[in-house]
Formats: structure tokens, sequence, C-alpha cells
């Protein structure tokens, strides 16, 4: 009798540690921080807190104030998710099915820049892409193709740039793992089930996604100043096309059937939870927009972080902090619906 | 001295993270904590209490290290291949004490933000000594958060402190603070990027440089400048230190369009040093003796035509400090006339120390007509004192700034 009772109260006892963890480090911080997004005043001048008062006016102020800043957040946090995705599936796939013995090897250079800082590797991007970095050395004094004031550091092309590159082992690693375990025999049996090519398609769907994926990278880059130029009707086309041309030569002789009816639909798991981990870090990010970007590309993470330790103003970095894990939320709710949750978490366990 | 060598290359290892006190100072303390302002480590004397720490005489014996040092980036002499301050090893040797020097301020107001949650907990933010600008200076003094300088164990410093740096309305008898280094706020320029001399304020805006321009974050010196030009066009009537909010506000909308398509392309502290480096930047509000001293051949500095900014830098011992006899001895040693000369003539900023000068003079004459150390008259007549504001006025400027630097 105390045998089962101590049985059933094992469960518990193993899950008391992480409660205890996320009680302590996560539920009464989040609750010390809604107390703060709802107060007034700065360090400073001293804070008035609820019940005292109940500022509301932090989160709607935010919202139109720093409108700006999130719409940034949204784009650049999205086109790096893509982008990331668009280099990393490709890339797990070669690792997964291709790898060979160099599996380990491989994936143990998709970590390696792990080994060095956060910081550091920012601050690399920072040279690469900086007035004496090879990027404007082949640009600018081999090509001739931009003018000498010109620089990549302060577009929101470099800070898309830097999130994708932070980012990409979070996209790889999840990637690598669902399509690893995708079984061999299906594939098989879809070929012997007459899957070849995926040509028409492969060449509607390339077309169409290969369009909207450039589309989006053109005006998401050239959204806000770009130094120089702002994006043109004439550009989005071009990009359109040029996108519309490559998906659709990919999808058309790259892409098979059984690949898009066997090994994709079996590896949506690790794209669900590859983007989340890549999203959500990248949403969240002030490092690549601070020393990369410029005034006009500051993301909701920087405002977060100046008002928080620059202007020691807590009620209003609580409340963006607030809308912005809001804002995730509601977003990944939607994303898991648009894929199917069912599927995604026990169906195919 | 490799031992100071790697003092003054690594940052210290921990951080203090005060959880103590109310849960409001608990978690203020814990942001600061994890805002990248990391506190020096406490290997001195840890037990002594900050009241203890006020009321032991400073005899020499009674001396204890290791003295934490929160300064500028560019401003402490270094030897011929930059690898110890001469200034710090006479220190080191004639007291025994270890200096733990950390170059840690890059703006005024990040840095406040990383000491202001201890200190207004009432808790030791880490450092024995560290450096403010007038207006922040002014405002750490007001809030009580530093401790009392020993007039007995500053001795040199009050018998040469400057005359005209003495009698300031927020701490007229030098009870809390002592000058480190005066100096401007003007435009600095890359000669071969610009391909011209710059002269005016006005000439940052030229389109040529769109994108390579950078301003100074916060509102004291970029406001200031900004201000100083559109009164020279006649759009505003007052000198930086009556100006009203109203002329903040024009500033703010001169600067808003070069901010919106790129012109310039960030607000910095100090680190517009690497940019210059880099020809990241070509031209920029910059302080007056960084480029000469720690930039490079081609970086020059200009008082502007419209006017320069001065200001003057001060040590302060904030409340609770561990290692305030280090501090005091110090504050002492840096006001022996040698010594200022020695750390003037490297930083290239204006010593605060009487006879600097004609000690400078007496070994290098050319140095001591540099118009950076010893402004000329015609220059000195255009510079103006940045505004000191009321603290809710503060907040207004600070957020017009936060504005234009885009969050």
């Amino acid at each position: 009798m105390s045998l089962l009772r101590s049985r059933r109260a094992i469960p518990y006892l193993l899950m008391a540690p992480g409660l205890l963890w996320l009680l302590l480090f996560f539920v009464i911080p989040n609750v010390q921080m809604l107390v703060f997004s709802l107060s007034e005043g700065t360090l400073r001048t001293g804070f008035t807190t609820p019940p005292d008062v109940w500022d509301i006016d932090n989160y709607t102020g935010s919202i139109s104030r720093f409108s700006d800043n999130f719409s940034n957040s949204i784009v650049y946090g999205g086109l790096a998710t893509i982008l990331c995705f668009l280099i990393g599936y490709p890339l797990a796939y070669a690792i997964a099915f291709k790898g060979g013995r160099w599996k380990n090897l491989l994936l143990f250079l998709v970590i390696a820049p792990f080994f060095t800082s956060f910081l550091i590797r920012t601050i690399s991007w920072k040279i690469i892409l900086g007035n004496d970095g090879p990027a404007l050395a082949v640009a600018r004094d081999f090509l001739h193709l931009v003018p000498a004031n010109f620089s990549i550091i302060g577009t929101p092309l470099a800070v898309v740039g830097g999130l994708t590159y932070q980012f990409l082992p979070f996209m790889v690693l999840p990637l690598y793992v669902s399509i690893e375990k995708v079984d061999r025999r299906l594939i098989e049996a879809a070929q012997d089930l007459y899957a070849g090519p995926w040509r028409r398609g492969g060449l509607v769907a390339g077309a169409i996604f290969g369009a909207f994926a450039l589309v989006a990278l053109q005006v998401g880059l050239g959204y806000g100043a770009f130094v120089g130029e702002d994006a043109a009707p004439a550009a989005v086309v071009a990009a359109g096309l040029i996108g519309a041309v490559g998906g659709g030569l990919v999808g058309a002789f790259l892409i098979s059937q059984s690949f898009i009816r066997v090994t994709f639909p079996l590896s949506l798991p690790g794209v669900f939870a590859a983007s989340i981990l890549t999203f959500i870090p990248a949403i969240g990010d002030y490092v690549n927009p601070q020393l990369l970007g410029s005034p006009k590309t500051q993301m909701v993470g920087n405002v977060i972080q100046g008002r928080f330790l620059d202007q020691n103003d807590y009620p209003i970095a609580a409340a963006l902090a607030f809308l912005l894990m809001a804002g995730i939320l509601i977003a990944i709710f939607l994303y898991a619906r648009l894929l199917g949750t069912e599927e995604l978490t026990g169906g195919t366990a | 001295m490799t031992d100071l060598d790697q003092r003054l290359a690594t940052l210290p290892l921990t951080r203090r993270v005060f959880l103590q006190g109310s849960s409001m100072a608990g978690v203020a303390a814990f942001l600061a904590a994890c805002g990248g302002g990391s506190s020096p480590s406490p290997t001195g004397q840890a037990s002594v209490s900050p009241s203890e720490g006020a009321t032991a005489e400073p005899t020499e014996m009674a001396i204890e290290g290791p003295l934490n040092f929160a300064n500028w980036p560019a401003y402490i002499d270094l030897n011929e291949d930059e690898t110890a301050s001469p200034t710090l090893d006479d220190f080191e040797a004639t007291y025994g004490i270890e200096v733990n020097y950390q170059e840690e301020i890059e703006a005024n107001e990040d840095f406040f933000a990383t000491i202001a949650p201890q200190l207004g907990a009432g808790l030791d933010s880490g450092w024995d000594i560290i450096v403010l600008t007038d207006y922040m200076a002014a405002r750490v003094v007001r809030a009580g958060w530093v401790e009392e300088i020993d007039a007995a164990a500053t001795p040199t410093a009050h018998a040469n402190v400057r005359d005209e740096l003495r009698g300031l309305d927020w701490d007229p008898d030098m009870k809390f603070h002592f000058p480190w280094q005066s100096g401007a706020t003007g435009v600095g320029y890359n000669v071969v990027s610009t391909g011209r001399d710059l002269t005016t304020v006005e000439d940052l805006f030229d389109p040529a440089f769109k994108g390579k321009a950078t301003l100074l974050s916060g509102y004291p010196d970029t406001f200031s400048l900004v201000g100083l030009m559109l009164r020279a066009k006649g759009q505003i009537a007052n000198v930086p230190a009556e100006m009203t909010f109203e002329d903040a506000q024009a500033v703010h909308d001169y600067l808003k369009p070069f901010v919106d398509d790129g012109h310039i392309r960030a607000f910095t502290g100090n680190e517009y040093l690497q940019d210059f480096g880099s020809g990241d930047t070509w031209v920029a509000f910059v302080w007056s003796g960084d480029l000469a001293s720690s930039g490079g051949p081609d970086d020059r500095f200009v008082f502007p035509e419209e006017g320069s900014i001065i200001w003057t830098d001060n040590m302060l011992i904030p409340k609770g400090a561990q290692h305030k006899a280090a501090a005091e001895a110090m504050i002492d040693f840096v006001y022996d006339v040698a010594n200022a000369a020695r750390l003037a003539a490297w930083i290239y900023y204006i010593s605060p120390v009487k006879g600097a000068g004609e000690e400078i003079a007496k070994t290098d004459p050319e140095l001591a007509a540099n118009e950076l150390l010893f402004p000329p008259a015609e220059i000195a007549a255009k510079m103006y004192p940045q505004m000191a504001l009321a603290d809710e006025d503060d907040i207004a400027w600070a957020d017009l700034a936060a504005d234009l630097e885009g969050a």
C-alpha cells in the first residue's frame, strides 16, 4: 500500500526540481516585471507601483511610440528565419542523407562557431562588412559598383545577415535530427511506386516560393532607409522574376516527388521546432542591430535594453518585454495552427 | 610589470550580483549586473564595512588595495609599446597598492546606469574611483552617492587644483570631487577620407559624408554642438547652458532628417575611436584629445567656428567604496605637478593642475604650444559649458535624444 503511494509520488518528485526552478527564476521574476510594467517613474525619481497606480499607458503608449522598432523586429526576425531555412534545409538534408562518414565532422562544423563568444562573432562581422573589410574591397575597390562613401554597416542587410549567421545552427540541428529520422524504406517504396522528378509541380511551386522569398527579402531589406536608395517597384518586380526563375529551376530539376511526398512531410516537426528556435532569439536580439545597424534599424530588443540599462526606465522596458512575449506567443500559436499541431506533436511519435 | 599588463588587458573574472535588500533594489542590481557593466572583483578587504572604511585614518600603513579605478578609454598615459602605464606603475611602486584600472566608461549615462542601482540601494558599487563629466558628477554628488574626500589625505590636490575649477556650486570646497582632466567637444575627421579640412559643425552634414558621420550618444554633447550651429545660423538664441526645451526640440527636428536618410550612421560613445580606425567613420563629434593620443596620423580634431563645448571629467569616490584611502592616495598622486605633466603630455587633454603647463614647457616647448592642451584665447572665448538640467528636464531631453537614436 505504502509502496503504491510512493510510486504515485515519483512523477511529482521527478518534476519538483524543474518546477521549483521555474517558480524561482521564471514565475517570480515575471510577476515582478508585470508589476514594473504597470508602474510609473524611473530608478532616479523612484517608482509608484500597483495598487497605487495601474499605468496601462505603458503598453498602449509603447506600441505607438515604438512601432518602428516592432516592425523592424518582425521583419528582420522573419527574414532571418526564412534565410536560415533556405540555407539550413539543404545543408541538414545533405548532412543527413549524403554525409556518410563525414556526418559527425560536418555537424561539428555547424556548431563550431558557438565555441566563440556571440559578441566576438558579431564584431567580426562588423570587420568583414566594414570599410576595410573584404566585402567592400570587392564591391567598391575592385568592381567599382558603389560610391566611396557606401557602407554595408548600418543597413538592414547587415543586420539581417548578422542574425542569419548567428542563428543558423539553431535551424540546422533540429532539421538534421528530424530528416535523419526519416525511414529510408519509405523513400524506396515511393520510388517503386513511380515517384520521379517533380517537374511540372516543382516548377510552379518553386516559382511561387522563390518569387515570394526574394520579394520578401527585397522589400524587407529596402524597407526603412537604406543608405543610398529605397525599395523601388521595379526592383521588387525584378526580385520577383529572379526568384521565380531560380525557384522554378530548383523545383523542376532538383526536387523529386519522393522528397515532396515523403521526406519533407516527415521532417515538418523539425521545421516547426527549428523555425521557432530561430525566430524567437532573432526577434528579440539587440546585439546585431546595435553593432551592425544604424539608428533606423534598431529592434525592440534595443529599446528594452536602452530603457532598462541606459535610462533606468523600468516600467516602459517591462511593458515592451511583455508585449514582445505576447507577440511571439501569438505568432507561434498561429504558426502551429497553420502547420497542424496534432501532427507535429503527437502524430508522428 | 607584466602583472599590470594583464590587468590592463583582461576584464575582471567575477562579477558581483547583489540580490539582498528590497526586492526592487535586488532586481535593479541584478539588471545592472547583467547589463555588461562588469564590476571589479572584490579581492581587497571585503569585510571592511563602508562606514569603517570612511573613518579609517589614511596613514601609509593602513592603505589597502587593490584600487578599483574606472576611467574612460584613451585617458591614461602608456609606455612606448603601450603595454603599461608609467603613472600607474609609479603609483604602485610608491604606495605598494595594486591598481585595477579599467577603461569601463564609454558614456556617462551608460556607466551611471550600471552603478545607480547599487548606489541607490545603499550598496558598494565595486569601484573606488569613478570619473564622470560635470553634469553627471553633480547629479551623483547631489544624490549623496559619494564619499567625502579627506582633505588631510589630499594636500597636494588641494594646493594644486587650478583656481577656475574651484568653487563650483555643486561642490564649492572640493569635498567630493577632484577634476581628472578638462577637454572640449568638437568635430573630428579623417583628412584623407574627407579630402578637405573641416572648420565648422555644419561641415559634418555635407552630403558627401552620408553614412560616414556619427554623433555622440545622449544629449549633453550632441545637442550642445548642434545648438551652437543653429545659434550661428540664427535659428535659436541661446548658448548651450541656457538652451530651453524648445531649442532642444529645434535641434531634434534639425537632426531627424539626417538620421532618417542614413546620413548619421550611429550615435556612439568612445567607440568612435575604432570606427575612425577602420574608416567606417569619416567625420564625428569627438572629445578633443582622443584622436591626437589614440587616433591615426590622418585623424584631425578641430574646434568648430560656431564654438566648442568645454567640460571637466571629475574623480569621485562612490559611496561605500572599499578602498577609500587608496583612492585618496591616487587623487593626491595625480595632482603632483610632474605626474600631471606626464599624464597631460600623453593624453592631450587640459590638465587641472596648476603648473603642469610650465612643467611641460620645460621639456617640450612644441607640446606646450599645442592648442588641445592649452587652447589659445580666440578658441577659449568660444568655449561653452554644457547644460545642467534638473531631473524632470533631463528625462524629457534624454527622451528626445533616444528618439533620434532609434530606441
